[in-house]
């Protein structure tokens, strides 16, 4: 089986900001490496407009006073090695001078003023003297991208990093603005609609007013259900308790004065006017059961010692005190024990296997094991209609209110049920 | 024991009546708390009280009657059986509490109970008195170690006397214990049933206060 996991509202705000982030990145980033394609280029071209206008300054110099022996100047030869390469081309097309990484041929066949683009090169052209000699200079392709992408790139990085720093911060902020949420959680843990003096006190958050509402509007109805419940619990109690006392006490006048035939009779009407007392009082306590549990130590010994055990020989091993609510627990051992009389037992014994582990353990036939198992889904399951009775439901009721359950060990003799009354008992020996 | 029966049921309120009676008791039976507005003088070895009656609560009658200073046992039967209800019926003055349905003969066994605790704190049902022995439990008495055969009310008025023992029993409450409302008695019958209790336990057994009533003491328990 494979459960759905609940989607959480962290997680989903976390990736949603994470997302966000990304795309954020990713939309500025190109925004950057647009707008950034022109200004880079527009540099570029000052640049080269810039070192066109030193180099032509430089070598008009030098022609001043070398004449047409400038080409050779040394002064030349190391001038516009850098960001840039530029060629001095005579009217006739050939490459009078040029720079280290300059191509060997002219970068334009014809002299071209200005801004041109070549196969590689962007070239700016400015003529030298009056002979038609051309002085170009240019930026290759390749580098001039690599300038747009190291500007594009730099923009991208710094976008990136506020987005996730934003997203950093926001999912901080997602965590700490959820913990008013979380805080409501610790205290519906805690909270008992039935108490008056437990509500849920004033919400922290204006969006958790109206859930506050809807708790203690649903806290105020349950409590009224309860209360009603209660209350009918109580009239049932008196219109079917007090007719049977009246039938017991009638029954027990009647055995007195009858002969000894009609006696018999009468006994066994009396006999099961006990057992539907028996079976009134469990449905009384199945209605109780869940509405409050009222934890006190208890002892067994004393607590059985009260209920009405006939024909069984009942005996405590160890110490036999557990903490329940010893209303409930009294329902629940009576109902066993009346279960293992009904069932044929004689002697059952009651242990503490564990702490708040109450061991009903008696000497009947028991159960065979394809019965124990389909009791034991039963009872896990809580399907109580698939061949559970009154008692076996009762007591797991009981059970369940204290927080544990109702378990079916395998004995090897007879029929035994652990009434844990806590949460999780790993293992009872 | 003379009883006053509260309860409102009459099924379980004549049952109640008829197996208390066969047992040797006095029982008078109300069925409501209004019909035992003229009863608060009268005197009665136990109150039975349901807590649930039609026109008020019995715990509240007890409780009233507790707060006048009148100390007769008093035995709660309710359908409440809630950890906090028998709190509240003990805490109101009960001096026990029987959840329904119960077994009459357990309700007899702890009216015996009750009643002994009652009686100037003897523990047992088995009192001595010099010769005499009285068993509560078993209805008889023995002078010398034989047992005496006592009539109904011969028992009845030795019983209240028991259940007294050491005080003073004025003889209009003794004349009420014995005999209840239901017969009608000749004017010294009591002093004919006391005069039969002497002959048949021993002269030195009751004590006459003259003009008062009647007592009996020199207990040992047994």
């Amino acid at each position: 089986m494979n459960p759905k996991r609940t989607p959480s509202i962290r997680a989903r705000l976390s990736n949603a900001l994470l997302l966000w982030a990304v795309l954020w990145g990713l939309g500025v980033a190109v925004a950057v490496g647009y707008a950034t394609q022109r200004e880079v280029d527009e540099l570029l071209d000052e640049s080269l407009q810039s070192a066109a206008t030193l180099l032509t300054s430089a070598l008009a110099v030098a022609y001043r006073e070398a004449g047409a022996g400038v080409e050779a100047s040394p002064a030349l030869a190391a001038g516009g090695e850098g960001d840039f390469a530029w060629q001095l081309v005579a009217d006739n097309g050939a490459v009078l001078r040029r720079s280290a990484n300059a191509p060997a041929t002219a970068l334009r066949a014809n002299a071209t003023a200005g801004f041109s683009v070549t196969t590689g090169w962007r070239v700016f052209g400015a003529a030298l003297g009056s002979e038609g000699r051309m002085l170009y200079v240019a930026h290759s392709e390749r580098e001039r991208v690599e300038a747009r992408a190291e500007a594009a790139l730099t923009g991208a990085l710094a976008a990136l990093a506020i987005g996730l720093l934003a997203h950093w911060w926001l999912r901080a902020r997602v965590r700490h603005e959820l913990r008013p949420l979380e805080r409501l959680t610790d205290k519906l843990l805690r909270h008992d609609p039935l108490d008056r003096a437990g509500q849920l006190g004033a919400a922290e958050r204006a969006e958790l007013v109206p859930v506050h509402e809807a708790i203690d509007d649903l806290g105020q109805r349950l409590a009224r259900r309860v209360a009603n419940e209660r209350a009918f619990s109580a009239h049932a109690a008196h219109a079917l308790r007090t007719p049977l006392a009246g039938m017991d006490a009638q029954l027990a006048v009647a055995l007195r004065e009858a002969t000894p035939p009609v006696q018999h009779r009468l006994q066994r009407v009396r006999d099961a006017s006990g057992r539907l007392q028996r079976v009134v009082q469990a449905l009384l306590d199945l209605f109780r059961v869940g509405a409050d549990v009222r934890r006190a130590s208890v002892d067994l010994r004393a607590l059985l010692a009260h209920l009405p055990i006939e024909a069984l020989e009942v005996s405590v091993q160890g110490p036999g005190a557990v903490a329940a609510d010893p209303d409930l627990l009294a329902a629940a051992l009576a109902n066993l024990l009346d279960n293992a009389q009904r069932y044929g037992a004689r002697r059952v014994v009651v242990s503490v296997p564990a702490p708040d582990v109450v061991r009903v353990a008696d000497d009947g036939p028991g159960a065979g094991t394809e019965r124990l198992q389909s009791l034991r889904a039963a009872l896990e399951s809580q399907t109580y209609d698939r061949g559970v009775g009154l008692g076996l439901m009762l007591a797991d009721l009981v059970a369940r209110s204290h927080g544990g359950s109702l378990s079916l060990p395998d004995s090897a003799q007879g029929f035994v049920v652990d009434l844990a009354l806590t949460q999780a008992v790993a293992h009872i020996p | 024991m003379r009883l006053l029966l509260i309860e409102d049921d009459p099924t379980l309120g004549e049952g109640l009546r008829d197996y208390l009676r066969a047992d040797g008791h006095r029982v008078d039976w109300c069925q409501s708390l209004a019909a035992t507005e003229g009863l608060h003088d009268e005197p009665y070895d136990a109150w039975l009280v349901d807590w649930q009656l039609p026109d008020g609560s019995g715990v509240a009658w007890l409780r009233t009657r507790r707060n006048r200073g009148d100390a007769t046992p008093a035995l709660l039967l309710t359908a409440r059986d809630r950890l906090q209800d028998r709190v509240t019926g003990l805490d109101s003055g009960a001096d026990d509490y029987l959840v329904k349905p119960f077994a009459p003969e357990e309700l007899g066994a702890r009216l015996r109970a009750v009643s002994r605790r009652a009686g100037a704190g003897a523990a047992r049902s088995r009192i001595r008195f010099g010769d005499v022995e009285v068993d509560l439990g078993a209805r008889a008495a023995f002078a010398q170690g034989a047992r005496a055969d006592l009539t109904a009310r011969e028992w009845a008025l030795l019983e209240a006397l028991v259940l007294r023992a050491g005080r003073l029993v004025p003889k209009a409450d003794l004349e009420r214990l014995v005999h209840g409302f239901d017969s009608e008695v000749a004017s010294n019958a009591l002093e004919v049933h006391v005069s039969a209790l002497r002959r048949k336990l021993g002269r030195e057994l009751i004590e006459t206060v003259r003009g008062l009533g009647y007592r009996i003491c020199d207990r040992t328990p047994s």
